[in-house]
């Protein structure tokens, strides 16, 4: 089972992220994104970039991802 | 990836305005975030709509992640359009938006 870190890793490899936060248990997990990539994009495109960052891993190893997503600016606020 | 399955999901997605892809049923949900997705509708006083038990539907169940390029379930269409999983739906429902979105789905 993947370790919070290891998603982590994931998402930072297929999606530049200026701030992540990842917690879980192995097979649900709650992320924190901020990423200059969401910008401009609304909240379902967001979660797609993370979903695609993840690529084959979610559903294989990750089964839940519960995520708040934010760009840089709305995160500095 | 089955092409076929995939124009079955089209299909059900545009002929009806709300179609929510769930664990269980709104009655029983079988996962956490599917009962919430039913419970946000619930909420917005929508009593009609379609809701389908992906583990009863193997086709649809190993199908509807290709369809929108979503990986998970629940997933709530609306005429047709991809709204979102339950975090989405939660936040939307908190902003107000998501109970414009059923109103706009009746007319």
């Amino acid at each position: 089972m993947p370790t919070p870190e290891n998603v982590k890793t994931y998402i930072e490899q297929g999606l530049e992220c200026t701030h992540i936060e990842v917690q879980g248990d192995g097979r649900h997990f709650e992320a924190v994104i901020v990423s200059p990539a969401f910008v401009g994009k609304g909240m379902l495109q967001q979660h797609q970039l993370v979903y695609k960052a993840l690529g084959d891993r979610m559903h294989e190893e990750v089964h839940a991802l519960s995520m708040k997503t934010f760009t840089p600016d709305e995160w500095a606020k | 990836m089955d092409q076929n399955a995939l124009n079955n999901i089209r299909k059900t997605v545009t002929e009806n305005p709300i179609v929510l892809y769930m664990k269980g049923t709104p009655q029983f949900p079988q996962c956490g975030f599917s009962g919430l997705a039913a419970q946000v509708l619930k909420a917005c006083g929508v009593t009609d709509y379609v809701a389908v038990n992906v583990l009863a539907d193997a086709e649809v169940y190993e199908n509807l992640k290709y369809y929108a390029n979503w990986p998970t379930f629940p997933q709530l269409y609306i005429k047709g359009e991809l709204i979102g999983g339950s975090d989405i739906m939660k936040d939307l429902y908190e902003k107000g938006e998501m109970q414009k979105l059923v109103e706009s789905a009746k007319a």
